[in-house]
């Protein structure tokens, strides 16, 4: 069902299939409602089966280009270091966890000086604090650990 | 007419003007950076304009949308690289151009055929949509649900280049909104215990995700590449553009412009089939087909104005069903939910004045973005070569978290982004269509909810769906759309396999 092939159609179409079965059985444990309806399952369900029909499809395609797995390193640093920001903003709190992830983000892109990456450690925190916590109001996510806004309070 | 009144309380409001001039300005910049859209910057800026008053909100946004489906032009005729992919059309004759040492009349032709086409789309969608929206209200259930089932199938197989992936996207985005409570019988769907997905997963975080995070992810891969203006020698005596230069273009500019019009209404579409269409039906009835693709003034003009003619319509749906026709339209609901605005028919009686407005900030939004266009399309040019991708994508990605906590202030939301992300990333490097699979998450629950509340007035369960006409009339009009694509599709492949023979 295509003109030209799409990568990897076999590893695709197995995991559209696999998601397809995990959500089905998902969806089958939906609870009827009080009259004993499947309205809740119904779109669930849909989307299910249909996930596995497009996955049968796609197993019966020829094989397409290869995929450039160049940068995946550098994609998978990135992806780390997204998680890991998030879970150090959680314990550390915003001001510190973005102090770290600035530099860390600009020197995977290709930024090597040491004043800049400094720099970007102590303005991004500074600007987005401002920006975000102070001048819109919205109330900063705190560490659970440790939060840089329960001394600069003090 | 009341655009009229709306448009003399716009001109009368400073502040307003002031955001639509910001819009048109941010909008401009973000289309020509190449791998930014229109849609990411919204995306981006959606949680900032939740502490906006309504007006003002959506008519920046709205702006940054007409104003960014122009800005990829700039990215198209002087980097060789579309900064939108219905920018890509403009490239073919737009570069060649630039290459002549043209650049400037060719920004000139991009910039004025834009603001024609985007006035044509404007005043369509002004005179359209209230009757549009009456219709709509004479429609039930049924033929809610039809429509959005020939949207489903129309987003998932039209676009991008795999009719299957196109659709598991669609339907994945279904899958996805679905986690949470069922808004009927609150019975948990796809929760897995987890007290957080109980709340379901958020719009904005998705969005941020998907084409913000995303479009990181894929400029990491592109972080050795850079940006260059095209080298021809710029002479400004051949850089001026006079009327009887333009005036070949303008037949090409009126038909664009409708084509544009037209496919902006229906659902998915979008900027670049129409750029596409309006291009390829140009050159089909060009006086000289030889020349386009070598630097027809005329094969700028006539994707340019179909592109941004696509951005009034496809509010149509939007405004008077709740179906977004496209991505910017699917994150102005965002903006719409959270200042309490009901959209569909009903909008028009309980909030005219405000869709008015908006309108009349679209219109001042085009004049503004064509003046800036005009006379400083080639300073964009150079000012976005000066921004360095390796300092600016970093920036974006720590945007991107803020924004995303921004919008409920639950650090969830920023788990749910990255994964987006992640998942935006995987999407568009296996063909899957991400705008198929946000628009089906937004329009989900709107279908349910029609499809259950049809199957409740039904004496005869799914039947209802063949004996109402205009029902089965919209459900024909779907597998229509998917049996077309399919076959056209084939088509192309059996001509290339010929081709390669």
């Amino acid at each position: 069902m295509t003109s030209e092939s799409s990568p990897a159609p076999r590893v695709v179409g197995l995991a559209l299939i696999l998601i397809g079965i995990g959500a089905t059985i998902t969806s089958l444990g939906i609870s009827l409602d009080q009259y004993g309806r499947w309205g809740a399952r119904l779109f669930p369900l849909a989307g299910s089966l249909a996930l596995i029909v497009l996955g049968m499809l796609e197993l019966r395609r020829s094989e397409g280009p290869r995929l450039d797995r160049k940068h995946w390193p550098a994609v998978a640093g990135l992806l780390f270091l997204s998680m890991a920001y998030v879970w150090a903003i959680s314990v550390v709190g915003y001001l510190i966890a973005t102090a770290l992830a600035a530099p860390l983000a600009l020197w995977i892109f290709g930024v090597r000086s040491v004043i800049g990456l400094s720099a970007a450690a102590v303005l991004c925190p500074g600007v987005y604090h401002l920006v975000f916590f102070e001048l819109l109001g919205v109330f900063p996510p705190l560490g659970r650990w440790f939060d840089l806004l329960d001394v600069i309070a003090r | 007419m009341d655009i009229f009144p709306a448009l003399a309380s716009v001109v009368a409001d400073p502040v307003l003007l002031g955001w639509v001039l910001l819009a048109a300005i941010v909008g401009m910049i973000v289309g020509a950076i190449p791998g930014l859209t229109a849609s990411a910057a919204i995306a981006m800026l959606l949680p900032l304009t939740f502490y906006m008053e309504p007006l003002p909100a959506l008519a920046f946004l709205y702006v940054i949308g007409k104003s960014g489906r122009y800005g990829g032009s700039v990215a198209a005729i002087l980097f060789n690289t579309p900064g939108t992919a219905a920018s890509a059309a403009t490239q073919i004759d737009g570069y060649p151009l630039a290459r002549q040492g043209k650049a400037s009349k060719a920004m000139k032709v991009a910039t004025i055929s834009s603001v024609i086409g985007d006035f044509t789309g404007e005043i369509l969608l002004i005179v359209g949509v209230a009757w549009i929206a009456a219709v709509a209200l004479k429609l039930g259930p049924p033929e809610l649900f039809a429509i959005y089932f020939a949207a489903f199938i129309v987003i998932g197989s039209v676009i991008g280049k795999s009719v299957t992936r196109g659709l598991a996207s669609a339907a994945l985005g279904v899958l996805v909104a679905m986690i949470g409570l069922d808004p009927i019988s609150s019975t948990e769907r796809f929760t897995y215990g987890s007290f957080d997905l109980t709340n379901g997963i958020g719009l904005v975080p998705l969005m941020i995700g998907i084409f913000v995070l995303g479009e990181v992810f894929a400029q990491i891969e592109e972080r050795e590449k850079s940006t260059e203006m095209a080298q021809g020698r710029e002479d400004p005596a051949r850089n001026v553009l006079t009327w009887a230069e333009y005036k070949p273009c303008l037949s090409h500019v009126a038909r664009s412009s409708f084509i544009g019009a037209f496919i902006g209404m229906l659902p998915g579409l979008g900027s670049a089939i129409a750029a596409f269409v309006a291009y390829g039906e140009g050159k089909r009835r060009a006086k000289d087909p030889t020349t386009w693709g070598k630097g027809a003034l005329e094969g700028v003009a006539a994707p340019e104005a179909a592109n941004n003619a696509v951005s009034g319509p496809s509010m149509a749906p939007l405004l008077t069903l709740g179906i977004p026709g496209s991505t910017i339209g699917a994150i102005l609901i965002g903006v719409f939910l959270i200042h309490g605005i009901q959209i569909g028919p009903t909008l028009f009686l309980t909030s005219r004045d405000l869709v008015f407005a908006l309108f009349a900030c679209g219109l001042i939004g085009i004049v503004m973005y064509g003046l800036i266009g005009y006379y400083g399309a080639a300073f964009v040019g150079r000012f976005i070569t000066r921004i360095p991708t390796r300092v600016l994508y970093p920036v974006i990605f720590l945007t991107s978290f803020v924004a995303a906590y921004t919008s409920r202030g639950n650090l969830f939301d920023v788990y749910v982004m990255v994964a987006a992300g992640f998942a935006g990333w995987a999407m568009r490097k296996l063909d899957f269509n991400p705008a198929a699979f946000v628009i089906s998450f937004v329009l989900a629950s709107g279908a349910e909810e029609t499809f259950r509340q049809a199957l409740l007035l039904s004496d005869s369960g799914l039947m209802i769906f063949v004996t109402r006409p205009l029902a089965l009339l919209f459900l024909l009009i779907g597998v229509a759309a998917l049996i077309f694509r399919v076959r056209s599709l084939g088509k192309r492949a059996r001509g290339q396999a010929l081709g390669d023979a």
